[in-house]
This record gives structure tokens, C-alpha cells and sequence, in this order.
């Protein structure tokens, strides 16, 4: 690796998504997309190698950021972290995406990342991916056939590995809109404050008085994927977020998740305060 | 390696220069045009010893960045931002404030704070330890810089109440 | 009370606005005509390997590149990276065991990261390109990640010259039974009421100076070595380069450039060696060497990790009548300075409390990690860590308030120092813990925080240290300064002293306007040129302002004489009479003055009269020198004081607040000797909570980036408040001691403490991470 002299590649930067799209036909695995780079550029002064290198930056039409009542969030392929952190609407509908953005990285990262990057990155890390695993959403790929769309519970499908097929471009991402009981947070534990998580983790609640009727929960670095936990999620549905119901989450979420220890923190650790997480985040949701 | 040529305009200079795909924004600010006041500390994009302004006051990192996808954008290194030899208010705090020991984290610090105040001309000292990540500094344990900034707040809205 | 015109002001630094706008030249920044391009080859995949075979027959053919250099193709004598060989007496050295064991390209890699060849080329790309073809064959050797493995009988053996892979332990000539220390400590320990004592880890911790080593090299069409280089140590490297090279010093030029933080990584040398070896391999063209961020951790020297016992025997009136430790530090791979930290890390606990015997055996192995050299603080860190500690839990045994134990205990004015026999000429360390203990709100918080049963819980912690200022008298300390009385009146200082960003430059102005009668603005500092300076020994051991400022103060005193000398023949009145304001000496008795201005100008632009060839006022440049040997030491004390809250599920800690009051003796600069306090703080602290390099069970470094060694940020650093006290120094110059290295020692012992006070536990290896404290608190059934 070096960290100072990048290796040698073939650099496409299309002007139009036509053009873009035509690349990955032909290129396939050979060809690796880069939005804001941050991710890209970091793994090729380790040891990644691409052929072929294809800059979204002149591709027009990925920058849509809109937000819709009845419809949610809309997201181009081009919007960066710090534009759902500058967005009030965002930090309003969608507060675990926002809390993810704020400490997400660095300012200078978080101008140039992309949200979806951060998604097709796949990383069982990443904050904004835990955040939208619990919120719900839909990824928009084109490709050759036109549009698909997968839902965000079947986009990661092993360590950084994602649905994506070598010909698509994910367009959009796609979030659903808050009804009047929505609540939700996210919460992240780290050796220092800027930093990658050792863990993190992501509610959404949808509540009818003081009863949760659904629940999505989300956790990272406790696997080799980000997980949903349907057994943390079963215990709280139908049921009053008293202490007793958030305190049995603590064992209850011991056999949704597998950490191991790694160079951020022990399998010891996570277990022990996976569950104490859960509990904050939800606490800390419903108070809002 | 192809080549291509690309449009920057840094510090206020149009410049056409000839890039190979792989060449960081960094290498050509330094070794192309010669500009050596934006530094290489780390070339993952932890420190920030590399950050340069685009778009006005938005802080990248240019070691993360290739050169080639900044046709036509606008650059602001630490060297632009003093005028005919005066400092910028940014700067002056900093010499003020001894908010500078060794000096090699301070091109990115003072643009850093450049970038803080464009947001917001009266920043908390939590916002500004928060928007302060990602510039590392390993002399100051960051109290005079959190003063500097703090000043550069002041001589910056007593400059505007001035105009 | 003296009014100074300069000293105790934060005069604007004079070397921060090339920083601030970034026109400062680093050695990265330097571009020369026909300048090449020069990298390192390392064996990344080993820890401990010999190099079987090495093929650079590929990577000769590369395009752009001009040579390639194994082993033998480079010339130079081994050497040690260390400089510590210029700063004793040879037979000391000898007895001391110190050796020189590093070569430029080596064929038995003794940790991962250790340099095998180098290629020049063109560019730094077609370098880096060549560099991947360079064909090599390991032959694994076992890998040693500790003392205890290493000293094994079947170990491997790293050098012939260190049998038993024991690198240093304290001579037996010098030490009595290899220990440093008086008394009779067994006979005390037993008689003791009560000891406390356990084994502590204290990790290997790196500096992480914000400039990536950097240099460039050449040699020119007449044989002449010219190096450039961000070194703490200029004229130690001079000497250095040329007894390596076989060149005389003559033949030798090093250039210091701007020094973007040392901290001790930069205590001697680090690619000195290497770069020269390749210039003199390219006669006449530059080569400049840039190391990566991710070589810093494993091609370049750390602090001194490893075991750490302490046992402390206490009579029931609260005397420590008796310390007995043992340090056993994993050296790395290479010697560098193998006899320094090891020695210090027990003179520093020697010389903190009135112990009534103490013994401290230091040793050091061979282990397959990159060598451990200086970090600041040099041994004080670990001591504060483990001594610390100790004391705490020992109050709490005695029923004692640590800050009254301490203003009891600790050795003051006329004790013996560090080393014995040189005594404290001044401590002001009650003082500072009364008003760093005022200052948190110590006795309240004490008293408030005992019983909390919440989740988040708050403790405060104190601790206290000495250090030293310059390293009388167990180095040479030794520093040449020239001061030049310019046609005009302004003032030339010439001088090697380094500033890395602590301010030294700037103090050095400072007395040498104070002392001179000049403003600041009439003075020039020269600095960093081997050629125009005398003999330094480097900026190291806090001696800078200490030594290097008495230089100063001495040659300036000097060249006042002759000014003053020369005045009295001009006004007809006796020098002690005189007296100077605003560049201008007065004869009060006589009402006749004259300029500094005329006596320059007169000495200067002297000519004959052309009649009777006889000169008229006095000729000659006034030129001052000193050349100041030390001939004791003034060490600075310090109380620091944190408050922390842990969470108590999760083991979190939150800095809350910290304080750390300096005995300074004069600030020569407040907001310098703020700034050394409050960095200081952020590295002691990160060496408490972060900061560890780790390594895999076969010696493979596994946080070689930012992104995994991790320090305190902005956002988590507590607030920082310092408190200068000045109890002016008898013998530092204008009062000063020394306030370079101290900041990181004692909140290390202060947070540490805050989280035992908070949590009730006590974690013995450091960094104290919440995985510990959790792990702690759930053994303990402590936890929530």
C-alpha cells in the first residue's frame, strides 16, 4: 500500500447517465464507480486495484433531494452526507438519519460522501446504513433494462457485498414518509469521537399513545452485515417501552447478533452493551 | 497513463493544467502548480493537513479527490487567503491567539475555520470543537485553536459591522 | 519586583505568520534542479526475518530508474538512530553497554517495517512502481513480542553484542547491584506498616508529530554532504553523518528545516542515514526521501512500553519509607536508546517523594517491534502511571487526603533531585496544589462524589510530577551562541537551538532582547544551519529556554560588555556608571551620551587618518560568544488535576475538566508555556484513555493510521485550564525552568485517579479503555 501514490487506472468521467450506464455493460466487474471517492480513493492506497475507475461527477441528474409529505425522502445518487445534515426537513422526519449524519466522519467527508455510497459500501459499519436499515427504504438501480428497485432489507447480502448487478447504477434512494406515531433515533459507541463505530445502532418506532404497534431496529459491527433484530423488535411490538420491556432486551438481543473482537473493541464488550443501547436510543426516541 | 486537461482556478488564478488519472488534487496542488502550502499528513483523509476550499468555503480533502474530477472548480488554498501580504483575519487571530506551534496543521486549520464562520459568524464552542474533526493538530491539544477561532469570529464581525 | 521589557509577555511569535500562510518550508516543500526520488524498501510481511535473497534486477529496469541499492551498495558505518553517544564520556558509554547496531539496508530484519533497499528515481511514482518488482526471499525467524520471550536461552540472538537479547540494564560499575536508588529497601520494606504494590502495562505509545518525516540529500561535485532535515538535533546529526561517512565536519553541511513537531520522534536521527547513503550514491543530484504517514508506526522509535512492578512500604504516619520497582521494557529491534529511558523511568520516581529507600532496576530486550527511542516525558509517563496509582490507593488505605499526603511528601528545595547529589534549588509544587486543587473545586467534589449510586458517576483525581531542565548532569549539556552587533545596531543570534513549535525561538529572542536592551524587532535569530552555529546538543530534556536560553542570556551579556566597554572609553566614564535606554548609553555624570548606532558604525567603518595612520574611536565588530556548559539543574514540578464521569454500563469516560499548575519559575512566554501545557495534556491523556500500537501474534502492526491509533480530538478534550506559578528560579536564565515535556506527565496519573475515584477500580494497563473499566466493574460487581 502507500498512501502517498495511488496505482495506475483507467479513468471514465461520462457526462450523461446513457453513457455511464453503457461503461458497466461493457466493463462489468472490471469497473468500479465513484461518487465522492472517499471510500474508493482510501481502499486504492491500501491494496485494492481496479481496472477501471467511473466518476459519477459530471453525470447529470443524481443530485435530487426532495422531500414530500405523502411521498418521503427522495435522494440522488449524488447527495452527500452533509446535505441531509443541513436539511431541516431531515432532521425533523427522519431524526436517526440526521443523528447519524452529524457525527459521521468529518466535515470534509461528509462534503464529498455520499449517502448512497455509504450504502453500497456495505460495510456492517457504516452509520447512515444502520440508520436507514431501521427507517426502511429503497434503493433505485438503472441499468440496461431500466429501473429496479430493491428494498433496503435485501441490499446487503455479505460482507461488502451488495444486491448491485456489475451493470447497474444505484439512481435514488427512496424513504418512506413518518406517520404522526414515528419516532426514531440512533446512537453509535466509539473509542474516541471521530471515529468508526464499535458499535452502532438504529430504532424506528411507530407509536399509538404508549403502545409501540411496529418496530424496526438496526445494529452494526455485530456481524458481518448490518442485522435487523426481529426478536428485539417481537418483544417491544403491542406492548408499553417501560423499563422492564427495555431491560430484557439485553438478553433477548444476545442471540440476534455475533461481534467478534476486532480492532475496535471485544465480542465481550459489544454483548455487554448491545442491549444497553437498544434501550437508550428508544428512551431518548420517545422523549422527543 | 492517459492524460487530460483540466481547468482549475486556485486561488483566484485560472490555470490549465495536464493531469494523469491517478494523480490526487493534492499531487498537482503541490508538485504541478507548485503550491506547497496544502500538505500531505496522512493520504487517507484523517488529518486534514491536505484540506483545500471549493465552491467557495466548503473544506475537501485533496488527497482523497482526484485531480481530473475538478474541471472548472474553484480552489482556495491557505496562500490565498492573505492580500498583498496582509493576513486574513483567520490568519491574524491565529498569530494572536498562539493558536500556532509548529505550523504544519495551520493551512488546514485556518481554512477549517474559514469554513465554520461562512456557516455560522457566531459559533458555540461545542459547534466549533464539533466542526473542528477531522483537522488533527498534535501540539496545541486544540485550546488556542478553539480561541483562535473564536477570534477570528470577533475580527471578522467587527470587520463587517466596519464596511 | 523587576519590570522586564520583554520576558513574561506573549509577544507575537516570530516565526507564526510564514505558518499561517502556509509559505513555511517543510522539508516536503523543498524542489531543487534535477532532483530525484528516493524510497525505502521494507519487509512489510515479517517481523523477524534474514533476507535469503534479494533480486533488483527487475526493478533496475524500471522506467526512471536510476539506481537501486542493496545492502552492500551503500557506504556508512553502522550507527545507532540515538544520539546519546555525544552526550557521555566514551568510557561511560562503554560501561553503560551502549552500542550502534542499525544499518542502512539490513539483511536480518529485526521488526516488521525494517528498511532492506532503496530505489532512486525520476519520480515518486516510477520509485514507487520499481519498488514493487524488488524480488526478495524471507526465511522467517521466531517472532519475540516480549522480554520474557526473548530472554529465553534458545532465543534467536538480535545482536552478538547483547547476549541474552538483554539490550540495557543499569551497570553494575555505576549502580550497585544493578538498581538506582539508596537505603536499604529490604530491611526498610519489612519494618514497614503497611506497603501497597502491584504490576502495571504501560503501552507503546507514539508521537504522531503532524509532519511525515521528510528529507533531501546531496552531495556535491566536491565530495561535500548536504542534508536537510526536520531534526530536533542538528548539530548531533552533523557529527553523526559525518563520522558515518568517514567526511570531516567541514565536509558536512545540515540544514534544519522548519520542524512540524518532535515530541522525541525526531531525538537523533531517522532517515538521516538512509538518504545520504542514496545522495552519495547520485553524486551531484538531489534525492529527496518523503516516508508515509503509515511508515511513522513501524519504521521509526516510540515510547518505551512494557512491565511495570511497584511496591511501596508505608509507616502509619503516612512516610513512604520505602519504593523498590522494576521496569522491564520490550526494546523493539534496535538499541537507539537503549540506556536512556530505562535509567530516567526510575531517576523521575527517585526524585518525587522524600522516600526513605528506594531501589529501581530498569532493563530493556530485544523484541520484534519497531525500536523504542524518546517520547516526552522520556520515562516520566510510565512512572506517573504506575506511582500514581499506587499513592492513591495508599491514602485510601491511610484514610489521607492525596493532596495533603502529597504537599507532605514530595521532595522540595534542597533535597536531592533525580540525581543525587544535585538538589532542587526551587519548588513551588505546594503552591500549584493548592491552587490547581482550588481551582476544580477539590475538596468539595472529594466529598461530594463519594457514594453515588447512578449511572453516571464523577470523580476527581490528582497527581504530581518533576522532571528536569536540560539533562545535567547525566548528559553533556553544552550549547554555543553567538551574538552579532550589526553596522546598524540590530543583532544577529546565531545559534543551533531547534524550535519544533514549542516557542523556543521565540523565547530565545526574547532574552536575548531583555538581556541585549534591544527591542525584539532589531533581532534576528539564525537558526538551523550547521554551518553558521557552534555545537548544540538538541532540543531535548526541556533544556531549550533552560541551557540554550542561558546561551543566550550569556552571550548577549557579553556582547553588552563590549558595548558598554566601549562607551565608557567614548564618554570618559567608568562601565558601571552607564546606563542604556532606547539603543542609546548615558553618562549621567557627565550629560553625554552615545548610540548604540555610533559605536557599531565607528567600530565597523573605521578608517586611518590618512596623516598619521592612526585610528580614530575604538575599531573591530562587536561579535559575543558563549559557549554555556550547564552546571546544574532546575526542574519544574506539577499538580494536575482532572474530573471525569464514567458511565458506569457502558464504561465510557467523559473528560470533564483539567488542570494542571506548572512551577514555571518564569513564564518567558505565558502563552507558550500554555501551549506546551495544553498539548501536553491531549498526548497524556490519550496515553491514559487511546493510545496504544498494537501487533498481531506474529508482530504484523495492526494500527499503523489514524484510523485506528487513536488520540483525543477536538470535541473530546475536557476543559483545559493552566495555571502558571512563578517562584523565579535562582540559576535558570531570568528565572526560567523548563515547561517542554512536563504538561503530558501528570494528568496521565490525574485521570487515572478520577476514574478510581469515580469507579472504585483501578486499571493497571494502560490505556484504560471502557472494555477494561467494564471488565473491571462486572469482576469487581460493580456494574449496572
Amino acid at each position: 500500500m502507500s498512501s502517498r501514490v495511488l496505482p495506475d487506472f483507467e479513468l471514465f468521467i461520462p457526462t450523461s447517465l446513457a453513457e455511464c450506464l453503457d461503461i458497466l455493460a461493457r466493463q462489468g466487474d472490471k469497473a468500479t464507480v465513484m461518487a465522492g471517492g472517499t471510500d474508493i480513493l482510501v481502499m486504492m492506497k491500501a491494496s485494492f486495484r481496479p481496472d477501471i475507475v467511473v466518476s459519477l461527477v459530471e453525470v447529470p441528474g443524481l443530485d435530487a433531494f426532495e422531500w414530500d409529505a405523502a411521498k418521503g425522502l427522495r435522494l440522488g445518487a449524488a447527495v452527500t452526507v452533509s446535505q441531509l445534515l443541513a436539511s431541516a426537513e431531515v432532521r425533523r422526519h427522519y431524526p436517526a438519519l440526521w443523528q447519524a449524519a452529524e457525527n459521521f466522519a468529518t466535515p470534509q467527508i461528509r462534503n464529498r460522501a455520499t449517502v448512497i455510497g455509504n450504502l453500497l459500501r456495505a460495510s456492517p459499519a457504516g452509520d447512515c446504513s444502520c440508520a436507514i436499515l431501521a427507517l426502511g427504504g429503497t434503493v433505485v438501480f438503472a441499468g440496461p433494462a431500466g429501473r429496479r428497485e430493491v428494498d433496503i432489507d435485501k441490499l446487503w447480502l455479505a460482507y461488502n457485498v451488495t444486491a448491485r448487478k456489475p451493470d447497474e447504477l444505484a439512481v435514488e434512494l427512496r424513504l418512506p414518509p413518518p406517520g404522526a406515531g414515528t419516532r426514531s433515533g440512533f446512537h453509535r459507541l466509539t473509542r474516541v469521537n471521530e471515529d468508526l463505530a464499535k458499535l452502532n445502532a438504529a430504532v424506528r418506532l411507530e407509536m399509538d399513545g404508549t403502545i409501540c404497534k411496529s418496530a424496526r431496529m438496526a445494529m452494526g459491527c455485530v456481524g458481518p452485515t448490518m442485522l435487523r433484530l426481529p426478536k428485539c423488535e417481537a418483544a417491544v411490538t403491542g406492548k408499553t417501552l417501560d423499563e422492564t420491556v427495555l431491560k430484557s432486551l439485553q438478553d433477548i438481543v444476545q442471540s440476534e447478533i455475533s461481534p467478534i473482537d476486532d480492532k475496535r473493541s471485544t465480542a465481550e464488550y459489544r454483548r455487554s452493551v448491545a442491549g444497553v443501547v437498544l434501550k437508550r436510543i428508544i428512551r431518548h426516541a420517545l422523549e422527543a | 497513463m492517459k492524460k487530460r486537461d483540466i481547468t482549475l482556478t486556485v486561488n483566484g488564478e485560472v490555470m490549465e493544467v495536464t493531469v494523469a488519472a491517478n494523480q490526487t488534487l493534492l499531487e498537482v496542488l503541490r508538485e504541478t502548480i507548485e503550491l506547497t502550502d496544502t500538505k500531505y499528513g496522512c493520504g487517507t483523509g484523517e488529518c486534514g493537513a491536505c484540506t483545500v476550499l471549493v465552491d467557495g468555503s466548503k473544506p475537501i480533502l485533496s488527497c482523497l479527490t482526484l485531480a481530473a474530477t475538478m474541471n472548472g472548480k474553484s480552489i482556495t488554498t491557505a496562500a490565498g487567503l492573505a492580500k498583498d501580504g496582509e493576513l486574513h483575519p483567520v490568519q491574524q487571530a491565529f498569530v494572536e491567539e498562539a493558536g500556532i506551534q509548529c505550523g504544519f496543521c495551520t493551512p488546514g486549520m485556518v481554512l477549517k475555520t474559514v469554513s465554520i464562520l461562512a456557516e455560522n459568524p457566531h459559533p458555540s464552542e461545542d459547534e466549533i470543537r464539533h466542526k473542528l474533526e477531522g483537522n488533527i493538530c498534535r501540539c496545541t491539544g486544540y485550546a488556542k485553536i478553539v480561541k483562535s477561532v473564536q477570534r477570528a469570529a470577533d475580527l471578522m464581525s467587527a470587520g463587517k459591522a466596519a464596511e | 519586583m523587576t519590570a522586564f521589557t520583554t520576558i513574561g509577555k506573549s509577544v507575537p511569535k516570530i516565526d507564526v505568520k510564514e505558518k499561517a500562510t502556509g509559505h513555511a518550508l517543510y522539508a516536503a516543500d523543498l524542489k531543487m534542479p534535477g532532483m530525484l526520488f528516493g524510497k525505502i524498501v521494507r519487509c512489510l510481511q515479517h517481523a523477524h526475518a534474514k533476507v535469503v535473497r534479494l533480486d533488483l534486477s527487475v526493478a533496475a529496469k524500471m522506467p526512471g530508474v536510476i539506481k537501486v541499492l542493496g545492502p552492500d551498495d551503500v557506504k556508512g558505518h553502522p550507527y545507532n538512530t540515538g544520539v546519546l553517544d555525544l552526550m557521555v564520556p566514551e568510557h561511560v558509554g562503554q560501561m553503560l553497554g551502549d552500542i550502534e547496531d542499525q544499518v542502512v539496508f539490513t539483511r536480518h530484519v529485526k521488526h516488521q517495517g525494517d528498511a532492506i533497499c532503496g530505489i532512486i528515481a525520476r519520480s515518486e511514482e516510477q520509485a514507487e512502481r520499481a519498488a514493487e518488482k524488488v524480488i526478495v526471499d524471507y526465511e522467517p525467524l521466531p517472532v519475540y513480542l516480549t522480554a520474557e520471550q526473548s530472554m529465553q536461552p534458545d532465543a534467536v540472538q538480535f545482536t552478538p553484542l547483547k547476549p541474552g537479547n538483554r539490550a540495557f540494564q543499569l551497570p553494575g560499575e555505576m549502580f550497585p547491584n544493578n538498581a538506582y536508588g539508596w537505603g536499604d529497601v529490604d530491611d526498610a520494606m519489612a519494618k514497614a506498616d503497611f506497603f501497597v504494590e502491584d504490576t502495571f502495562y504501560v503501552p507503546k505509545q507514539k508521537q504522531c508529530q503532524m509532519e511525515p518525516h521528510a528529507y533531501v540529500a546531496k552531495v556535491d561535485d566536491g565530495g561535500r554532504l548536504h542534508c536537510w532535515t526536520s531534526t530536533q538535533m542538528p548539530k548531533c546529526v552533523h557529527i553523526k553523518l559525518a563520522r558515518m561517512f568517514d567526511l570531516p565536519m567541514s565536509k558536512v553541511t545540515v540544514t534544519q528545516t522548519v520542524v512540524g513537531g518532535g515530541f522525541g520522534a525526531r531525538l537523533g536521527m531517522i532517515g538521516e542515514p538512509i538518504v545520504a547513503a542514496m545522495a552519495m550514491a547520485v553524486p551531484g543530484r538531489p534525492v529527496k526521501l518523503q516516508y508515509s504517514r503509515e511508515e511513522d508506526w513501524i519504521a521509526s522509535e516510540s515510547r518505551h512500553p512494557g512491565k511495570y512492578w511497584m511496591k511501596i512500604g508505608f509507616a502509619k504516619t503516612g512516610e513512604p519509607v520505602a519504593v523498590d520497582a522494576l521496569f522491564r521494557s520490550y526494546k523493539g529491534g534496535y538499541y537507539t536508546q537503549g540506556s536512556g529511558v530505562a535509567f530516567t523511568t526510575g531517576s523521575w520516581l527517585g526524585g518525587m517523594y522524600k522516600w526513605g529507600a528506594c531501589r529501581y532496576l530498569g532493563e530493556t530486550y530485544y523484541t520484534n517491534h519497531a525500536p523504542c527511542g524518546a517520547y516526552r516525558g522520556y520515562g516520566n509517563p510510565q512512572t506517573n502511571f504506575v506511582m500514581e496509582q499506587l499513592i492513591e490507593r495508599a491514602c485510601g488505605k491511610m484514610g489521607a487526603d492525596p493532596v495533603e499526603w502529597r504537599k507532605k511528601w514530595h521532595k522540595t528545595v534542597g533535597d536531592d533531585g533525580w540525581c543525587p547529589g544535585v538538589t532542587y534549588p526551587s519548588c513551588a509544587l505546594d503552591e500549584c496544589l493548592d491552587r490547581g486543587a482550588a481551582a476544580i473545586g477539590w475538596s468539595e467534589k472529594r466529598k461530594k462524589f463519594a457514594g453515588q449510586t447512578g449511572i453516571k458517576r464523577r470523580g476527581v483525581g490528582v497527581s504530581v510530577m518533576t522532571h528536569t531542565s536540560g539533562a545535567f548532569p547525566m548528559l553533556l549539556e553544552h550549547t554555543t551562541a553567538t551574538v552579532r552587533i550589526n553596522e546598524d545596531a540590530s543583532a544577529e543570534v546565531m545559534l543551533a537551538c531547534s524550535d519544533m513549535g514549542q516557542g523556543a525561538h521565540t523565547a530565545l529572542q526574547q532574552i536575548a532582547a531583555e538581556t541585549l536592551g534591544f527591542p525584539m524587532a532589531d533581532i534576528h535569530l539564525k537558526t538551523g544551519d550547521s554551518e553558521s552555529s557552534g555545537f548544540d546538543i538538541g532540543a531535548h530534556a526541556s533544556r531549550t529556554v533552560y541551557v540554550g536560553g542561558a546561551a543566550v542570556k550569556s552571550a548577549c551579556e557579553n556582547a553588552r560588555k563590549e558595548l558598554f566597554d566601549r562607551a565608557a572609553q567614548y564618554l570618559d566614564c567608568p562601565a558601571d556608571q552607564l546606563t542604556m535606554r532606547d539603543k542609546v548609553i548615558h553618562a549621567q555624570a557627565t550629560n553625554r551620551s552615545i548610540s548604540v548606532a555610533e559605536i557599531s558604525a565607528r567600530g565597523v567603518f573605521n578608517y586611518p587618518d590618512p596623516a598619521t595612520g592612526e585610528r580614530s574611536g575604538i575599531p573591530g565588530q562587536i561579535q559575543a560568544y558563549s559557549s554555556h556548559l550547564a552546571t546544574h539543574n532546575s526542574p519544574p514540578f506539577a499538580a494536575c488535576f482532572a474530573e471525569v464521569e464514567v458511565d458506569m454500563e457502558t464504561g465510557e469516560v467523559k473528560l470533564i475538566e483539567l488542570v494542571n499548575a506548572h512551577d514555571v519559575g518564569r513564564a518567558i512566554h505565558p502563552a507558550s508555556v500554555e501551549g506546551n501545557l495544553e498539548g501536553g495534556a491531549q498526548q497524556g491523556m490519550g496515553f491514559a484513555l487511546t493510545e496504544e500500537i498494537y501487533y498481531d501474534d506474529k508482530g504484523l502492526c495492526q494500527n499503523n493510521s489514524f484510523t485506528d491509533y487513536k488520540m483525543l480530538g477536538p470535541s473530546d478534550m475536557p476543559k483545559l485550564t493552566s495555571i502558571l506559578v512563578e517562584d523565579p528560579d535562582p540559576i535558570g536564565p531570568y528565572g526560567a525552568k523548563s515547561a517542554g515535556e512536563a504538561g503530558i506527565v501528570a494528568p496521565i496519573g490525574a485521570v487515572a485517579n478520577a476514574i478510581y475515584h469515580a469507579t472504585g477500580v483501578q486499571i493497571l494497563d494502560a490505556p484504560i479503555t471502557p472494555e477494561k473499566i467494564l471488565k473491571a466493574l462486572k469482576a469487581n460487581g460493580l456494574s449496572m
